[in-house]
């Protein structure tokens, strides 16, 4: 089944794809500058998506959020040392992110503030120290030093070729430790608890993994800026999570997503002038999300809410035959006439339409007062009937039986769902 | 089918959750002034049953009557014990200012406690054993004093109907008495109560109502009647066999 | 509205003090900065106590979409100048803020998706929206998100409303007024008529050349009266502020029994039909109110400090909703006061941070001379409830770092006492006595390092609770009565 999904998504990826390539016809001129903006924005697309799934996984999805804001007062004292060289504000950004994480790690442990309020304080209190160094640089009369709040707010626009060499770069190293430590960062994220008392260092994956954001989330800060980062951080991940029920499809699926998301919002900006590249790769990714949440296989909205359609009409008509077939055997005879107004009385008026149904399959027969059983729907009805029983035998003894866990639902054969020699013992409990 | 009053009517209730049935139509009629227990395995819908009762959770289908009239209609005559674990004890209240939440329905809306609150909160507290301890922050109590202070906030309701939802869950022998006692003092002055509970060693010495239920209901009415192997069978399926042999 | 507020001012103060006071940027930038304070911290104690502060910081990112929306509407839909102090933007921002978490709480109740992830996915989508369209209409709304974002406290006392008081009538100059400014002049003449002054054709008049109506305060400045008018120039920002203070006070005065029960116990709350979702619109629609109430002074992503810090901070010093309330209101108020201060270098009025510039310029790194400390006021503010957080969580009586420390050191030394106190207890009057509770072997036993049990016979020695005896350690009466009490106090606990 899981393999079936992965093929699907794998066929969603060029569909994906396609939203930025369609851009062409938007008569949209490939220069220089848009080829990198694209390729910048695709890698970093793919990097936070690869590590945005951790994160949403691992239920820290704001963590993103906190450490992009807290990483503010780190990359401007490294751009006031350094100047506006991507490696050092990375290392600034690192550090800060870093102090961040520990910082708000200690409050949660030590004081009986819960986690959302920490990521709050060192938020706001980073952030705020960040913009009164950024107030303090700017006092300098330092032409170079001006392009810091465009850095921060992000325009795509300013990438030249060696922002994406240094990307590229970053991408490549960020994704070789991923896969180096691909076995870690799975326990890490499935079962933290079981991870360290297997002697795994939980703390260290922990901060590295956190780290490993913070890199990204500084390497997206001038395409989308501090705010939307988050966003471009959890949005392939939850996409991703909703076609997949496995790890390794999930990552590559989110750094996918990511890498659409990040290429169409360069083409779109660069088709509408004028639009900014950041927010648009947001909407391309939410837009990603929603279609993701809408019509995923068995976890959509759309899906679920086809299936439950089916399952009322389902339930309905099989409550209709085993109510008729009960009343029959009360009368003592099987194909005993049961009056209309009884049954549309305890089912509501939906029962007319599912009634003819029945009858168009020949199951029931209508007469001018009400309904009866024709010798085919006393079978189903007693199939019907005996199946409930065997479901409601399940919910009883699938401990003592060792029965795989399912979700009971009557409209399903129990015998498609349930290994044989389960329903066998079921059956036997049940004559 | 009696002339007893029943206190609560529950017909034909079904909740669902994401389309996977919680709760499966239940039929329940508790008469007036009877200690009932629902009791079945885990996540057989007990908690479900009484938040739907209550209103807190939305039901798919099936209605409740609470003296012949709707919950929204009969609220003045609930008193309701939600699970411990259901609210964040670092709040920062003290214990009779949580006690005095339970008259927060009588004074209605904007109007404030007074002196008078302050007293009947005190008075609940003393009823309950845990006077001393009024102005204490309530982080630094222990399990089975925060289940005092619970039922302490239920008893100032001055309820006809009590639901409580594991009261017994994780408290000390001390505690677990001193409930017994006020459940059957509750009794003893016609009031209804409604316990989810999941010891079934003491179904029958602390109650002489019961609902067994897992998902559907297996059986409800007087212990005495309900309460036997075959309807726990029926209700706890192949768990019960170590169960009923603690039980004996 | 001012105007009432002025005239309450004006009985306890003379017009002029009051212009004076409002004249001071340094005392308006407080006043606004302690009234954001205030009205964040009274909301921010509830978001903090419902497990919600980052949905404040989500929120305080959406108002940007109300604004923005509210600005279209106002310039497009009503045809009106885009307005930062119009009602539509209260009305835009509620509506975002409402928008924000029923977005979320949507995605979330699809079952599909964690409730942080879900507000993860809300609040970048809404605000990505807001900046494009921004950048879409940005020739006719003048707004620029990163003003929206930061905002400057430190200018809220030039954008004021006049009001005057006293010799406030306007000055009429006619051409007979002992101030006009009178003189013949030709009318006919060139530029505007064809000839010159001394053509015969010229025609003279009698022209004033300063007659009209003048506002007395223009009329003062120019001399035409004598006496000044009594004028107050009231920034507009108080009053915005000073309404959603009072409304934010009102809310939780009003109801804070039904806050407090909803926030503590939803589920009773609902049973009592106290209608606690509604209650949580309520509040989420404040948040938004204050936040954009708050953006153009201290700036979007800032006023999330005053929502959670000073909360936090008061939740880490007393156990009483309502001290906390205060307690949060007061220290936020407080930060905003030292923090402007401390914009201007001068920290707690203890030390000078461009002290600590010029050191670092003249031996650590080159500052390019820049050795002032002179920054954004909003963040400084920030940066002191980050300081006053720090303060609490360290020296907190209840729950500081030191106090939490000191407590445990002292458990673990009675625990120990107890255990050694036990040791006695249990091996005393029997056979193997002699073993068990010698003086050099104890340590042992216990596996206690020598010295530290030295350390501890000698402190129980010293409260007469062991006595040494034949090298044996021996407890006394007063030791043994103490040990039974300890008993009790376990099993009834």
């Amino acid at each position: 089944m899981t393999k079936n999904h992965t093929m699907l998504s794998a066929l969603l990826v060029p569909m994906v794809t396609i939203i930025p390539l369609s851009a062409v016809l938007f008569d949209v001129e490939f220069d220089y500058n848009l080829r990198m903006v694209l390729l910048g924005a695709s890698i970093l697309g793919l990097v936070t998506g690869v590590l945005g799934s951790f994160a949403v996984l691992r239920r820290q999805s704001l963590l993103g959020d906190t450490l992009s804001h807290a990483a503010l007062p780190g990359v401007v004292i490294a751009f006031m040392l350094m100047g506006r060289e991507l490696g050092w504000l990375l290392i600034g950004a690192g550090i800060a992110g870093w102090l961040g994480t520990v910082l708000m790690n200690m409050i949660i442990r030590t004081t009986r503030i819960k986690q959302d309020a920490a990521l709050g304080i060192v938020l706001a209190v980073f952030f705020g120290t960040g913009m009164a160094l950024l107030s303090y640089s700017q006092g300098h009369e330092d032409a170079s030093r001006a392009g810091l709040d465009k850095f921060i707010f992000g325009q795509a626009a300013a990438i030249v070729e060696r922002d994406v060499l240094m990307v590229s770069g970053v991408a490549i190293v960020v994704l070789l430790i991923i896969g180096l430590f691909w076995k870690e960062f799975k326990l890490l994220t499935f079962d933290s608890e079981f991870a360290s008392t297997n002697g795994f260092p939980v703390w260290f994956l922990d901060l590295f993994l956190s780290t490993l954001i913070v890199v990204s989330i500084v390497l997206g800060l001038q395409l989308a800026g501090v705010i939307l980062m988050v966003g471009m951080l959890i949005a392939p991940g939850v996409a991703a999570r909703q076609w997949t029920n496995n790890l390794s499809s999930m990552v590559i699926l989110s750094g996918l997503f990511g890498a659409a998301a990040g290429a169409s919002g360069a083409v779109f900006s660069a088709a509408a002038e004028g639009l900014p590249t950041g927010p648009l790769i947001i909407v391309a990714a939410s837009l990603i999300v929603i279609v993701s949440l809408l019509f995923a296989p068995e976890r959509g909205l759309i899906w679920r809410w086809w299936n439950q359609r089916q399952d009322q009409q389902q339930f309905l008509s099989e409550s209709l035959l085993a109510d008729i077939y009960r009343l029959a055997e009360k009368h003592g005879s099987t194909t005993y006439l049961v009056p209309h107004g009884m049954l549309t009385h305890l089912h509501g008026r939906a029962a007319r339409k599912v009634l003819r149904e029945l009858a168009a399959h020949r199951l029931l027969e209508k007469q001018a007062t009400g309904w009866r059983l024709t010798a085919q729907g006393v079978i189903q009805a007693e199939k019907v009937e005996r199946n409930r029983q065997l479901w409601k035998l399940y919910r009883l003894y699938r401990d003592e039986f060792e029965a795989p866990p399912v979700v009971e639902n009557f409209q399903q054969d129990i015998r498609e769902v349930l290994p044989r020699e389960v329903v066998t013992r079921l059956e036997r409990l049940l004559a | 089918m009696n002339d007893t009053r029943h206190a609560i009517e529950v017909n034909d209730l079904t909740v669902a959750y994401h389309s996977k049935p919680v709760l499966w139509d239940v039929d329940i009629d508790v008469p007036e002034g009877v200690l009932m227990a629902i009791v079945g395995p885990n996540g057989a819908g007990k908690s479900t049953l009484i938040k739907a009762i209550l209103g807190l959770i939305p039901k798919a289908s099936g209605d409740v009557k609470i003296y012949g009239k709707s919950y929204t209609q009969a609220r003045h005559l609930v008193g309701y014990v939600p699970q411990r674990g259901s609210v964040d004890w670092d709040f920062p209240t003290s214990v009779l200012d949580v006690v005095m939440m339970g008259l927060y329905y009588q004074l209605g809306w904007v109007r404030r406690p007074g002196r008078r609150e302050r007293e009947m909160a005190m008075e609940a507290l003393e009823h309950v054993g845990i006077a001393d301890l009024a102005h204490r922050q309530i982080s630094q109590l222990s399990g089975g004093q925060q289940q005092r202070t619970f039922l302490a906030r239920a008893l100032v309701q001055d309820a006809q109907i009590y639901f409580m939802d594991e009261p017994f869950a994780a408290v000390d022998a001390i505690t677990e008495k001193a409930i017994v006692a006020l459940l059957q003092e509750l009794r003893s002055r016609q009031k209804t109560v409604i316990v989810v509970h999941h010891d079934l060693q003491t179904v029958e010495e602390y109650f002489d109502w019961v609902t067994l239920l897992n998902v559907e209901v297996t059986a409800s009415g007087a212990t005495k009647e309900v309460f036997t192997e075959d309807n726990l069978r029926r209700t706890y399926g192949g768990r019960i066999n170590t169960l009923t042999r603690i039980a004996g | 509205m001012e105007r009432l507020l002025i005239d309450l001012l004006l009985n306890f103060m003379s017009a002029e003090q009051l212009y004076d006071a409002l004249d001071d940027p340094r005392m308006v930038a407080i006043l606004i900065g302690a009234m954001v304070a205030v009205s964040g911290a009274l909301l921010g104690t509830f978001l903090l106590l419902r497990h919600m502060a980052l949905t404040s910081d989500a929120i305080s990112h959406t108002v940007l979409l109300g604004i923005v929306v509210a600005f279209i509407v106002m310039v497009y839909g009503l045809d009106q100048e885009a307005d930062i102090s119009s009602p539509w933007l209260i009305v835009g921002a509620a509506l975002s803020g409402v928008l924000t978490v029923y977005l979320t709480e949507l995605i979330f109740r699809s079952g599909l998706v964690k409730e942080d992830a879900a507000l993860g996915l809300a609040f970048p989508l809404l605000f990505a929206i807001a900046i494009i369209l921004i950048s879409r209409y940005a020739d006719d709304i003048h707004l620029d998100e990163d003003t929206v974002m930061v905002g400057e406290i430190g200018v809220a006392w030039a954008n004021a409303n006049e009001h005057c008081f006293a010799n406030c009538e306007e000055v009429v100059i006619t051409p007979d007024h002992p101030k006009a400014e009178t003189g013949r002049q030709c009318i006919n003449c060139k530029p505007s008529g064809p000839y010159s002054p001394r053509d015969p054709e010229a025609i003279f008049k009698e022209i004033c050349s300063n007659c009209g109506t003048y506002p007395a305060s223009i009329a003062y400045t120019r001399g035409y009266i004598d006496t000044s008018p009594q004028i107050v120039l009231w920034p507009r920002a108080i009053t915005t502020m000073g309404v959603i203070t009072l409304v934010n006070a009102l809310f939780v005065l009003l109801l804070y029994k039904e806050l407090k029960l909803a926030t503590f116990d939803a589920g009773l709350a609902a049973a009592l039909g106290f209608r606690p979702g509604l209650l949580h619109y309520a509040l989420m629609a404040l948040v938004s109110v204050t936040a954009v109430g708050a953006f153009d002074a201290v700036g979007a992503v800032l006023v999330v400090a005053f929502f959670i810090v000073p909360a936090a901070t008061a939740y880490l010093l007393t156990d009483r909703l309502w001290r906390m309330l205060v307690l949060s209101s007061f220290i936020g108020a407080l930060a905003a006061y030292t923090g402007y201060d401390l914009a201007r270098g001068d920290f707690l009025g203890i030390y000078n941070l461009d002290k600590l510039l010029v050191f670092l310029d003249k031996h650590v790194l080159d500052l390019g001379g820049n050795t002032t400390w002179n920054v954004h006021i909003a963040s400084a503010m920030v940066m002191m409830t980050g300081f006053f957080f720090l303060l609490a969580w360290v020296v907190s009586p209840r729950y500081g770092l030191v106090s939490n420390t000191i407590r445990r050191m002292v458990q673990r030394r009675r625990f120990r006492e107890q255990l050694l106190l036990m040791h006695i207890h249990n091996h005393e009057n029997t056979e193997n006595a002699n073993r068990e509770l010698a003086l050099d072997t104890l340590h042992m036993h216990l596996n206690w390092s020598e010295n530290h049990l030295k350390r501890m016979v000698a402190r129980l020695r010293s409260r007469n609770l062991v006595r040494v005896q034949n090298n044996l350690v021996i407890m006394t009466d007063r030791g043994e009565r103490l040990l039974q009490k300890i008993m009790q106090e376990r099993i009834s606990a």
